[in-house]
């Protein structure tokens, strides 16, 4: 029964990594794989110049925040949520952005943000925030805050349902006792509920996290990675390397840096799960 | 007692796809007794916001696809003077339709593969206790980010022939699925008691039948919930179907319209009818599966710290 599963894994992740070596060790055309062998020349050269390391540093400082704001706004929510009656419309509603096709969320953003005609713009003007129209995407100081506020849009409904769930596992019988010797609402939630959930968000930070770190579709469609290099994410980039300037073997060595830095920086919070689950048990 | 810990006892596997926000019935009457006051408002206010900020963008693109070319550039949210022309020439512009037809193909037979695979890996580890470390492997190498196996899967299917095929794309979308089933399939499974199965096996009866006419149908719901999030996930992807897929009568409808952009005259309010168009099928899956949709996501989430509490 295991057997086909092997045999996917083994076709879509070990063929891969195993190739992607070979590539990165040698020079590659599109047209013909493998011509020749090269060394560590590749991986000289990523190391040499910072360009890459830059992206990757950009590619952490992206993912870590968007998905630390996406945790703390959706847990808020959750809360809010929870007392609220007439529910059943406003879940509907909320699936919806988690459903659209991360393509079709550029483009909606593209359009909310376009300095002419654009919502945003529209807007500001017209209350007279701002005197002219400003390119938003077009900016090295706003761009990246963009590509985050269409992430956020997309997946912050992803982290309200699962923090609603977590939120639905916490016994009340705690919480009933603790309010009844008179503890405030914020003092239970800081002290009883905040612990118990603790393994529940780190998980959810951690899914995130993940997800993050794999943007390609939203950059692709609002920036392309400008202006300059200003919203270039790691997957960004190597598909640039490897599909636009058909640089095959440097994009595989970027491809193997990128493995490693994602486990560098997803390593810390799988310990932290599972140190906090321990202590939980 | 909360509503995790009645699932777990109960041998019927319903309550694990009720809604994941409580029911009116079980939630404290907070409202009630807050009614108006200022954290009321302010409640209330949160919320309202929050609706605004996830309903505008689409309904942006809505309103846009009915504007004309020059009031796409006026800046207001409703069209002044509303037009039918985006949607009547879209098809026009690109042939959508097969773009459509390209993704909802994918799409259903990526979710066979994923199922083919992932269904009996579940059952195997989870009730013949089979595979762990398989399992942990499956599960990792969904941290990897896709264009990880971008160049390697493009050779390797380009050599096998499988390069610009609607089954080859499937392949892909399929296998690299089958983390995310075998995830949400574990919570599903486990709920269903070993007693079960063993009660079956002990009348002889084989895995393979033991999962389909025992588990199966217990799990009916969360196989429902899965299956809908696979096909979601296959018609949303993008980078493999513009490598993989890219003669134009081949293309999915997410790199169709991702081409629009590249054309040096962007129609807006023609961009935005496409868009509706390929949101259209999603949100109305989404829409008609909700309740199993939440819940299905909710139980993948929690199952793993509930099961833990004693």
């Amino acid at each position: 029964m295991l057997g086909p599963a092997a045999l996917g894994l083994a076709l879509v992740a070990g063929l891969p990594l195993v190739y992607t070596l070979a590539l990165a060790l040698s020079q590659s055309t599109l047209g013909r794989p493998l011509a020749a062998w090269v060394g560590l020349a590749q991986f000289r050269h990523l190391l040499g110049d910072g360009v890459f390391l830059e992206t990757l540093l950009r590619t952490g400082l992206y993912a870590v925040p968007s998905s630390l704001v996406q945790l703390a706004l959706g847990l808020g929510l959750a809360l809010l949520l929870q007392g609220v009656r007439q529910g059943r419309w406003l879940r509907s509603l909320i699936l919806l952005p988690l459903m659209t096709p991360p393509v079709l969320v550029g483009v909606a953003w593209k359009l909310l943000l376009a300095p002419a005609g654009g919502l945003f713009n529209g807007w500001l003007l017209h209350l007279g925030v701002l005197d002219a129209p400003l390119s938003v995407l077009g900016s090295d100081t706003w761009a990246l805050p963009a590509v985050m506020l269409a992430d956020t849009w997309q997946w912050l409904p992803f982290v309200v349902i699962l923090c609603l769930a977590a939120l639905q596992t916490l016994p009340s019988d705690v919480h009933e006792a603790a309010r009844l010797e008179g503890a405030s609402e914020l003092n239970v939630f800081v002290h009883i509920s905040l612990p118990q959930l603790a393994p529940s968000l780190l998980g959810i930070f951690l899914l995130r996290e993940v997800m993050a770190l794999k943007t390609f579709d939203v950059v692709y469609i609002l920036t392309a990675g400008g202006p300059g290099r200003s919203t270039t994410l790691a997957s960004y980039e190597i598909w640039k390397t490897g599909l636009h300037n058909f640089d095959i073997g440097l994009a595989a060595a970027q491809t193997l840096l990128f493995s490693l830095f994602v486990g560098l920086v997803t390593w810390p919070v799988l310990k932290a799960l599972q140190w906090v689950e321990r202590r939980t048990g | 007692m909360n509503v995790a810990t009645l699932t777990r006892q109960n041998p019927t596997v319903t309550p694990a796809v009720t809604p994941a926000v409580p029911h009116p019935a079980d939630a404290p009457p907070l409202s009630k007794r807050v009614r108006a006051s200022p954290r009321w408002l302010l409640q209330r206010l949160a919320l309202g916001l929050t609706l605004l900020f996830l309903v505008l963008p689409v309904a942006f693109l809505l309103a846009t696809s009915f504007k004309s070319r020059d009031e796409v550039l006026s800046g207001y949210f409703f069209p002044l003077a509303p037009t039918w022309l985006n949607w009547r020439t879209l098809l026009s512009v690109a042939p959508l339709h097969l773009n459509l037809l390209n993704s909802l193909l994918v799409a259903l037979l990526a979710l066979f593969i994923t199922l083919a695979i992932a269904v009996p890996a579940v059952y195997a580890v989870v009730k013949l206790r089979h595979g762990q470390r398989l399992a942990g492997w499956l599960l990792s190498s969904y941290l990897s980010p896709p264009v990880v196996a971008l160049l390697p899967l493009f050779f390797v299917w380009r050599q096998a022939g499988l390069t610009n095929s609607t089954f080859g794309l499937a392949l892909v979308d399929g296998l690299s699925n089958v983390p995310v089933a075998f995830w949400l399939l574990r919570g599903f499974f486990k709920q269903v008691p070993l007693a079960l199965d063993e009660a079956a096996w002990l009348e002889g009866v084989g895995p393979w039948k033991t999962l389909w006419r025992v588990n199966l149908p217990l799990i009916w719901p969360g196989l429902t919930a899965t299956a809908i999030i696979c096909l979601i996930l296959s018609y949303n992807e993008f980078l493999f179907a513009s490598v993989l897929n890219s003669r134009p009568d081949l293309r999915t409808i997410t790199v169709a319209i991702s081409l629009f952009e590249g054309e040096r005259v962007v129609n807006f309010g023609q961009m935005a009818a496409a868009s509706l168009l390929g949101i259209a099928p999603v949100y109305a899956l989404a829409l008609w599966f909700q309740k199993h949709l939440i819940g299905g996501l909710g139980a993948a989430a929690t199952l793993e710290h509930t099961r833990r509490q004693p």
